[in-house]
């Protein structure tokens, strides 16, 4: 259905309902002259802001309240006395995030954000213009469940140009609200309770908790430092025929490791071997930076076997938008398909237009990118190494983890609390991303998604106050 | 590899609504199918998108200015107190809203009423977290709830119900004393009740929209579930909410999509500071298409017997004479005079094998004076001409 354009400016009502006179042209009935008017004042968004709680400095790196920031707890609330609503024995476990709670800590002490997993600078002009115009163009209204059509054909040419295969966009790829929806449609309708699933740890935090929305039993593998390689031996007798799932992030977040093409190798031939589907999360394809990215779809006898899941927010500098998708072979899709509906029936129509353009990029775009991340990747790693953190090699992503252990702290989470604090930076701890935290309590993870300055900024603090013990 | 669908996934059947839309662009039948407007969204909300996007308001965010308007807003129409800072999750849609309560409260095995016939993706959503739906019918012509036949449905292993109000597709606003009985069902069986009020706008006749969380026991046990798509004819920018008392689907809800598009969050807060005539003229154009629609059934020789007391819908009877089934119907209307509506067959669940399951076609009249007026005008020709007597009594 095409969404009629608005060109009338005056109020008309519906004829009286009559069939005598055919011939009558019939007038039109629109929507009064209310929304012609404009009756709210443009500028009621910043009073809306909580800038009141915000340090100066912190409303000049990021004036924008994001979910992950808890609001201030001071203000009057109301005396609620109800009893919450029960959570679902399996899901009891998943309380506020950590990103919640360092953030809650850092607008308490002004730290500097280089820790959360997002950009403090906007995506390109040329994409932000294709939205607005998408909006201005009446694009308003429910999109197809499984995508916009010219959206999927833009996903299906990046996929094409990026790994050489060529797919059906209207039966293989589905649009999703964020690589996060990618994931969760995907577990739900292709994994059922009691399935295994292999994960490899540090893991982003959402698998889990998708997982257990689906009832499986996880079997996690710890990739460790200093390389972060996949332990093969262990990888060997983890998988068996048992095995339903196998979910793999490349480049890695928060390690930056990215999947080796041996190693994708070895997995793909034991995924065979076991008819194990394979999951992957590539969010950070374009931002590879010491090797280059790998489809585990592009590997021989893979495809058919692989749901490959990206999305725009990382390498547009657009995360909020929400905007992601799932290419599978058909008989994949569908369970994908079919769980999707279920979950958000349909993403925003206006970005996925503007994502199209935005797909289309020139490359002149993603190498610029690339170079960028680059410097700025330089600023903190340099920064890291002379404070005299243990910096281990990140290949891709705008994340690196370090060793804190020599500055004396007990433990991850200990030490981030202690830089918020007296340092006045901000990094976030890694233990979360494992299913033992132990394995992560000598990890922090730093992000290098900021503007130069606040690199800069974040490093000289640290060199100033943090002291080896 | 068909084996490779979780067994959920495998029992699926494609949104029978999307597929009648497809049959009806390709003989570009007037669509008056699928719930959507086809008229422009109010041009201050969309200045306030674009501003949005302007201003750089494009990373992961939660605006906190929607929960307080919305606490407000619950708080003057429902006398509620609800706590901005926890009791409110944004949401993809009030589709995403409802799958994050039913993701946070359903264990395996767990039973959720729903009332028949209903909208067809509750269903979906609740056989995806392991719930069993369990339907009571609401009888018709009047979409009636017999107290005894609620109260025999509810077990011990009922774990919620389902209250979509005002109603697709029926346009049935549950009365203040059918929410009480739901009420007692929900205290005496300890259940959760789950609203989707996406109409809450939408309502006729100086009819009222009340929400169960304002019954007495309630507050503390509903969650209640909205967007903003039916009131702004935004339905394309998936911003929704769940409310309900210090609960954790804001934990559960950022596992599914993380957050809603930031641009339309910010584009919330000028929609949901609208002044008051704003509501009262998108109710009082609508009531307008639904007489309208009235009249276009009559014309063809529908005897309408339930009038909408809410929602964008009408769901008629086909007339007494005619032999068609509602598919038949609807196919005949798409080929004979070009308009599309949805069969009624699809909304029923029961395991009732009552015929007037197959009797019912909806009609969507959130459309602009132009839609509507071309479909009487398709109508008119079919009258004039007596042509195909299979649709016209």
């Amino acid at each position: 259905m095409q969404a009629a354009e608005c060109t009338w400016t005056h109020f008309e009502m519906l004829r009286p309902f009559c069939f005598k006179s055919p011939s009558t042209t019939p007038l039109f009935f629109n929507f009064s002259k209310h929304f012609q008017k404009g009756y709210s004042d443009s500028s009621f968004f910043r009073s809306n802001w909580r800038i009141s709680n915000y340090p100066s400095f912190m409303a000049t790196i990021s004036s924008v309240s994001t979910h992950k920031d808890p609001v201030s707890t001071h203000d009057a609330t109301p005396n609620i006395t109800h009893q919450p609503v029960q959570v679902a024995k399996r899901l009891e476990k998943f309380k506020t995030t950590i990103f919640t709670q360092m953030s809650m800590l850092a607008i308490k002490h002004g730290a500097i954000k280089i820790g959360q997993g997002f950009p403090n600078f906007d995506g390109p002009d040329f994409v932000k213009e294709a939205a607005i115009q998408a909006i201005k163009d009446g694009k308003n209204q429910y999109a197809r469940g499984y995508g916009v059509p010219d959206f999927n054909n833009a996903i299906a040419a990046r996929f094409k140009k990026d790994t050489g295969l060529v797919i059906d966009p209207e039966k293989e790829v589905t649009v999703t609200s964020g690589c996060s929806e990618a994931i969760a449609a995907t577990m739900l309708g292709l994994i059922d309770p009691g399935d295994e699933v292999i994960l490899f740890a540090p893991f982003y935090d959402s698998y889990e908790a998708t997982l257990s929305m689906a009832g499986a039993k996880v079997k996690c593998i710890t990739l460790r430092p200093p390389d972060f390689a996949v332990p093969i031996d262990e990888l060997k007798s983890t998988i068996s025929k048992n095995t339903r799932a196998i979910l793999i992030n490349t480049p890695h977040n928060p390690t930056g490791k990215m999947f080796t093409r041996e190693e994708l190798n070895t997995i793909a031939s034991l995924c065979i071997e076991n008819d194990v589907l394979v999951f992957t999360d590539e969010v950070y394809d374009k931002l590879a930076f010491e090797m280059d990215h790998i489809s585990m779809a592009s590997l021989p006898g893979m495809y058919e076997r692989t749901v490959t899941m990206n999305s725009l927010g990382k390498t547009f500098s657009l995360t909020g938008w929400k905007i992601g998708w799932a290419i599978a072979p058909p008989h994949l899709t569908w369970g994908v398909r079919q769980a999707h509906s279920f979950l958000t029936f349909a993403t925003s129509t206006p970005m996925q237009y503007a994502a199209t353009v935005a797909l289309q990029a020139p490359d002149s775009y993603f190498a610029e990118l690339k170079t960028d991340y680059m410097a700025k990747k330089a600023i903190l790693v340099q920064g890291l190494k002379d404070v005299g953190f243990k910096v281990f090699p990140s290949s891709g992503t705008y994340f690196v983890v370090v060793d804190h252990t020599r500055f004396g702290l007990d433990n991850d989470i200990a030490f981030c609390e202690y830089l918020i604090k007296e340092v006045g930076v901000v990094a976030i701890p890694t233990s979360v991303f494992y299913l033992n935290p132990e394995d992560g309590k000598n990890l922090v993870r730093f992000t290098f998604c900021k503007d130069e300055e606040t690199l800069r900024s974040a490093v000289e603090r640290m060199k100033e106050k943090l002291k080896k013990k | 590899m068909e084996g490779k669908l979780s067994s959920v996934a495998k029992n699926f059947t494609p949104s029978s609504i999307q597929e009648l839309s497809q049959l009806a662009q390709k003989c570009n039948a007037i669509n008056l199918a699928e719930g959507f407007p086809d008229f422009p969204a109010p041009p201050c909300i969309k200045e306030a998108a674009v501003s949005a996007i302007n201003n750089d308001f494009n990373q992961y965010r939660r605006v906190q200015g929607i929960c307080d308007q919305l606490a407000l807003k619950m708080k003057k129409t429902h006398g509620l107190n609800v706590n901005p800072l926890t009791d409110i999750a944004i949401c993809c849609g009030q589709s995403e809203a409802f799958a994050a309560a039913i993701f946070s409260i359903i264990n395996q095995g767990d039973e959720v009423l729903l009332f028949d016939p209903c909208y067809e993706t509750y269903e979906g959503c609740i056989t995806l977290a392991g719930g069993i739906p369990v339907y009571v019918a609401l009888e018709p012509p009047q979409w009636t709830l017999d107290p005894e036949k609620l109260m025999r449905s509810f077990t011990s292993r009922t774990k919620a119900i389902v209250l979509n109000s005002p109603h697709n597709p029926t346009g049935k606003v549950f009365s203040r004393d059918e929410l009480e009985i739901i009420a007692e069902g929900c205290r005496q069986w300890d259940c959760v009740a789950i609203t989707d009020e996406v109409y809450e706008y939408i309502t006729y006749d100086n009819q009222k929209h009340e929400t169960i969380a304002k019954l007495p026991g309630m507050q503390e046990r509903t969650i209640i579930t909205s967007s903003l798509s039916k009131t702004f004819s935004v339905t394309g920018w998936r911003i929704g909410w769940a409310i309900a008392p210090a609960s954790a689907i804001q934990n559960i809800h950022i596992r599914i999509t993380d957050s809603a598009p930031a641009p339309f969050q910010e584009a919330a807060l000028t929609a949901l500071r609208s002044p008051i005539e704003y509501f009262e003229t998108l109710r009082g154009e609508y009531e307008l298409k639904r007489d309208f629609c009235m009249k276009l059934l009559g014309s063809i020789g529908f005897r309408i017997q339930f009038k909408p007391q809410g929602s964008l819908f009408l769901f008629a009877e086909l007339p007494k004479d005619c032999l068609l089934s509602d598919v038949e119907y609807v196919e005949e209307l798409i080929k004979q005079a070009g308009v599309v509506v949805v069969p009624g067959r699809g909304f029923f669940h029961g395991n009732e094998s009552c015929n007037y399951q197959k009797r019912y076609i909806r009609v969507a009249f959130c459309k602009s004076g132009a839609t509507l007026n071309a479909a009487a005008q398709k109508f008119g020709e079919l009258i004039n001409a007596k042509a195909c007597p299979k649709i016209l009594y």
